[in-house]
């Protein structure tokens, strides 16, 4: 008896279920144009989707503002050559889920309409949203997932603004080139050990950093990959020690980042140089629980505000992120999130159209000088798989306990310590 | 018997209520929760079959929905039919299952949950180190259409082949109930030892329904991987994949026919709601309702919501109390 | 020889390690002896208690200072859980007890994650930083200190368990529910002191885990899984079991990330559980 009502009401939970109503569906002005963009707003990486979602807003306003700074399509009112429309960005939430990120996405283009599609963080759901793009024949720009192999899929409509993993690899050992020359010696590192947590990002980077110091003539001493969530790095740490490397490359997030430094410390490996991929090494608390051991730690970052002098409007664009998301100051993820945004903005001005084929031409020509960004790349242009040929990162060395760019020799602030210091005890 | 009458009644008219739908509703986003709806009633049966019926409480189900997961994204990548993933998929489940369960299954309670824990840990070790599974970068399938393909563009056959999966699942499972293999279970389940005294041989019978129950989860490996495109280890293989199918039978309710469907409802209205709604402030609250929810069930309606129908059934009809191991099917 | 050496030091770190999984492993193996409960959030109950540590910190509270405090308030924790939760687990089927603490593992990460966000919390300036020469062997301070604690810890339950009335209360509890009762024991008020008890022991967990570990979210979680194992390795209830089990799993761990591969550390540690399990179905020392 009771499983026949039990039916009934599953049979009438469907029911309910096709009634149209899932998101609100907003009542679009007519000249509006709407983006869409996938974020983790839940689940563990929530407070960075916040971050990013703050970011993404603030680039909304500023191309539907009339204040205007050197950077593509801020100031004009929204966009001109589409009667000066309002930009506006639906946000649809991943969880942080390759299979929600796919929802998300879908919602977006079908029940918000959007023109184009951004984000999703994590290279796993930009790979899902982006597929889900591809097959409805939407843009998607993406401005923060460096896995490599989303431009090497051979997806007609992805493009990324971001550096990949590879260019980040490609940074260390131009770094590394260009210290040995400065010092007037051919090369001060020989051995390196590649350090890194198991899952896409450590080795992504790892991948990336192996390929290329073997193309370059470096030997690696060691790769080493540990479970990210690990509670301790002996073996790891003894590994390491035992290769003697000259510089030791690193991908780890803070818990880990902090139980190697410390067992550097303790077990006395002292190479030349640490170089980290940002992640836990950038987090504000790395600094704050290693105290003076953290100096001389270099790390890749995507942006500082150390390059405030190529482009005035730099600080400016930080103070206005600070009032939107309680003084956190403006970094590597909302800058590149921000500025994705205005890329697409203004493609979507030059096409003069939101028809998605128009919208992906002039997304093609997108040429983009680099100090007319927020950051620290020589320009934002396309190449024939979508990925920005003008992006690389910068390479900050922690001096004083504080993050200062140290290369590009062009936009640094202060010069490489070299060797890293060694280890208060 | 007249129960069975009954379910078979309800099965048919979710399936027409799910094939009206499926052709009827034309929104892709809704259509994707149903789909999912549906997937995830199907791994929670599955994993009902060893944790319910069986009474071997698994958090490790999720290696045999990644053995269906990963077959897809290996063929498909390797140029093969998707369908094959079905066959393969099933294959590496059942060979999973009799390898993981023979040594664990006359594990008691708790000892047997983490051994789970642990041979899932194990699985997932060796797919990320393995040469050929990708490791951490998995495996993206390809964008196709059409059947031959098993993919497409609109979401209404993947509603029909989960349902059809569903229904599958759901007349496996009546039959359970009313076969020897169930009664065996539901005697070990009651008491071991007083089965074992009677010639019931645990593990042969405890393994068939894991074999079964890994084939099952496999199966919706398969459908999941053609519908996201997308396979890796955190998403197929990690613990809280594991934890989330185990909660939606728990919730659902334990040994019951319809409580992972149930479950599943729970979970998609949940999950999907809270997270349009409450989520985007940054915070942690859709986790905060969803554990809040599942401690209430715990301990309020311990037998889960079908649990708490079916008890309630059976205390009507005069059974002696509102033990859920009673020896008849509901 | 340098390889002995190495092998040396790896077996220092591993058994330090050891100590650390065991000061998480006792309060886990003490609950469930009692009341027969594997409580699945223990994990996060040290997360809360890293996180009370954490605050005491930043009023310029050490974290040895703050071991007491941090012990008590989760003592307080684990009574009003006990009472507003677990006892009505404990009246339910065997599986409740399972889900209703799975439940409360996700409740506490949701609350965890909205009250203090996901940011990693670390100690500024944390005390114990520097590296003890012992001979050829490098070891840290703050392992050492935790090392300590996990002893103590360990001893002071032991001989609670072992000598004082309540600690025998306890024991009877555990090996006959029934008897006990009509032996004129208050079974309930057993059970409420024994998760308070294993709280407080989550606690000075949480408070030592700090010196070398930020706090967030899921920190918990990447402690309790170990921790399970090395409960039902060392078998469930039985305090000296999670001592030796954790000590194996520590070693197991560390030589097995040098010699095997740092990816496949935890392969041992799982295997061994599987074939001690398989072996020994109670568990090394336990007594099922």
């Amino acid at each position: 008896m009771s499983a026949r009502v039990l039916a009934v009401v599953l049979a009438a939970a469907f029911g309910l279920t096709a009634l149209p109503g899932g998101a609100p569906r907003a009542a679009d002005p007519p000249p509006d144009i709407v983006i869409g963009s996938i974020l983790p707003l839940t689940g563990a990486l929530a407070q960075t989707g916040a971050g990013l979602r703050a970011a993404q807003e603030l680039a909304v306003d500023l191309v539907n503002g009339h204040v205007s700074y050197p950077l593509p399509a801020v100031g004009h009112s929204g966009l001109p050559h589409l009667g000066h429309a309002r930009i506006r960005i639906v946000f649809a939430d991943s969880q942080g889920k390759p299979d929600q990120a796919r929802v998300a996405a879908e919602e977006l283009i079908s029940q918000e309409h959007a023109v184009a599609l951004i984000g999703a963080y994590t290279s796993s759901t930009t790979a899902t949203a982006s597929q889900v793009a591809e097959r409805a024949g939407i843009p998607y720009l993406n401005s923060d997932s460096s896995a490599p192999g989303l431009t090497t899929r051979g997806l007609h409509w992805f493009f990324r603004t971001t550096p990949s993993d590879a260019t980040f690899a490609a940074n260390f050992y131009q770094f590394l080139t260009d210290v040995a020359h400065a010092r007037k010696t051919p090369t001060l590192v020989k051995k390196i050990a590649i350090v890194g947590e198991d899952g896409l990002f450590g080795t992504g980077a790892g991948d990336a950093e192996a390929a290329l110091g073997t193309q370059h003539g470096y030997t690696i001493a060691t790769r080493i990959a540990y479970p990210a969530t690990t509670t301790e790095v002996n073996a790891e740490v003894q590994r390491i020690k035992s290769a003697a490397p000259d510089a030791i490359m690193i991908a780890s997030y803070l818990p880990d980042a902090l139980l190697f430094m410390r067992g550097f410390k303790d077990q006395g490996v002292t190479p030349q140089a640490i170089l980290a991929q940002d992640s836990g090494f950038i987090d504000p608390g790395f600094v704050r629980a290693l105290g003076p051991d953290a100096d001389g730690i270099f790390t890749r970052d995507v942006f500082s505000l150390d390059i405030k002098h190529r482009n005035h409007a730099v600080p400016l664009i930080d103070q206005l992120f600070r009032q939107r998301f309680g003084g956190k100051p403006l970094d590597g993820n909302s800058a590149r999130d921000l500025m994705g945004v205005l890329v697409l903005a203004d493609a979507i001005d030059r096409a003069g159209s939101t028809a998605p084929e128009a919208i992906r031409t002039a997304l093609v020509a997108t040429n983009i000088p680099g100090d007319h960004t927020l950051m620290p790349w020589s320009s934002i242009k396309f190449d024939a798989q979508g990925q920005n040929i003008g992006g690389a990162g910068i390479i900050e060395q922690i001096q004083d306990g504080k993050y200062e760019t140290v290369w590009p020799f062009d936009v640094a602030v202060k010069p490489v310590i070299w060797p890293m210091p060694a280890w208060k005890h | 018997m007249n129960a069975t009458r009954g379910h078979l009644t309800a099965l048919a008219a979710i399936v027409a209520a799910g094939v009206a739908v499926a052709f009827g509703v034309r929104d892709q986003v809704t259509l994707e929760l149903i789909f999912t709806f549906f997937l995830y009633a199907v791994l929670g049966q599955s994993w009902n079959w060893i944790s319910g019926y069986a009474g071997n409480i698994s958090f490790g189900h999720a290696i045999f929905f990644a053995c269906g997961a990963y077959a897809s994204g290996l063929l498909v990548t390797a140029g093969w039919s998707p369908w094959l993933a079905f066959v393969s998929g099933a294959l590496a489940a059942i060979v999973l299952a009799l390898l993981t369960g023979f040594p664990t299954l006359a594990l008691r309670g708790h000892y047997f949950s983490i051994a789970t824990i642990a041979v899932a840990a194990l699985v997932e070790v060796t797919v990320r180190v393995a040469p050929g599974l990708n490791g951490a970068n998995g495996f993206e399938l390809p964008i196709r259409s059409g059947w031959s393909a098993l993919e497409f563009a609109d979401k209404t056959n993947y509603v029909l082949l989960a349902l059809a999966l569903f229904a599958a699942v759901q007349l496996a499972t009546i039959g359970l109930e009313r076969s020897r293999l169930g009664f065996y279970l539901r005697a070990l389940r009651a008491n071991y030892a007083a089965a074992e005294s009677v010639g019931i041989d645990e593990r042969r019978w405890k393994l068939l329904a894991f074999a079964a129950s890994a084939v099952m989860a496999s199966a919706a490996g398969v459908l999941y991987a053609q519908d996201t495109l997308f396979v890796d280890p955190p998403s197929v293989l990690g613990l809280s994949v594991s934890i989330d199918i185990a909660l939606i039978g728990v919730v659902g309710g334990l040994g019951t026919l319809w409580g992972p469907a149930a479950g599943a409802l729970v979970y998609v209205v949940l999950a999907k709601g809270v997270a349009l709604h409450v989520g985007g402030s940054g915070k942690g609250y859709d986790l905060v309702l969803y554990g809040a929810i599942i401690c209430v069930i715990a301990a309020l309606r311990p037998d889960g919501i079908v649990g708490a129908i079916v008890g309630r059934q059976r205390r009507a009809r005069g059974a002696a109390g509102p033990d859920a191991l009673a020896a008849e099917p509901t | 020889m340098e390889a002995l050496s190495t092998f040396g030091q790896l077996l220092v770190a591993g058994l330090l390690t050891g100590l650390v999984f065991a000061l998480v492993a006792v309060g886990l193996t003490l609950v469930y002896g009692v009341m027969d409960v594997v409580n699945f959030a223990h994990g996060e109950f040290v997360m809360l208690a890293m996180y009370a540590g954490f605050g005491l910190a930043l009023l310029g509270i050490g974290p040895l200072v703050g071991l007491p405090l941090v012990s008590i308030a989760l003592f307080l924790f684990g009574i009003v859980v006990y009472r507003l939760f677990v006892r009505r687990l404990l009246a339910g089927p065997p599986e409740a007890s399972v889900f209703g603490t799975f439940g409360l593992l996700v409740l506490m990460q949701g609350l965890a994650q909205a009250l203090f966000t996901s940011d990693y919390r670390s100690v500024p300036n944390p005390p114990f930083q520097g590296t003890v020469q012992l001979g050829v062997f490098a070891l840290p301070q703050a392992a050492l200190v935790e090392g300590l604690g996990a002893i103590v810890l360990t001893a002071a339950l032991f001989a609670f368990i072992e000598y004082s009335p309540v600690g025998r209360a306890m024991r009877a509890v555990s090996e006959d529910r029934t008897a006990a009762t009509l032996m004129g024991i208050d079974v309930q008020r057993i059970n409420l002191l024994a998760f308070g008890l294993g709280a407080a022991c989550a606690g000075a967990a949480g408070a030592l885990l700090l010196l070398s570990n930020p706090a967030f979210p899921d920190v918990g979680a990447s402690f309790a899984l170990t921790a399970f194992v090395v409960v039902a390795l060392g078998g469930f209830g039985s305090i000296a079991g999670a001592l030796l089990g954790a000590l194996i799993v520590g070693v197991m761990e560390v030589l097995g990330g040098y010699y095997l591969s740092p990816e496949l550390k935890l392969v041992p540690v799982y295997l061994a559980y599987l074939i001690v399990v398989l072996a020994r179905p109670q568990g090394l020392l336990g007594r099922r």
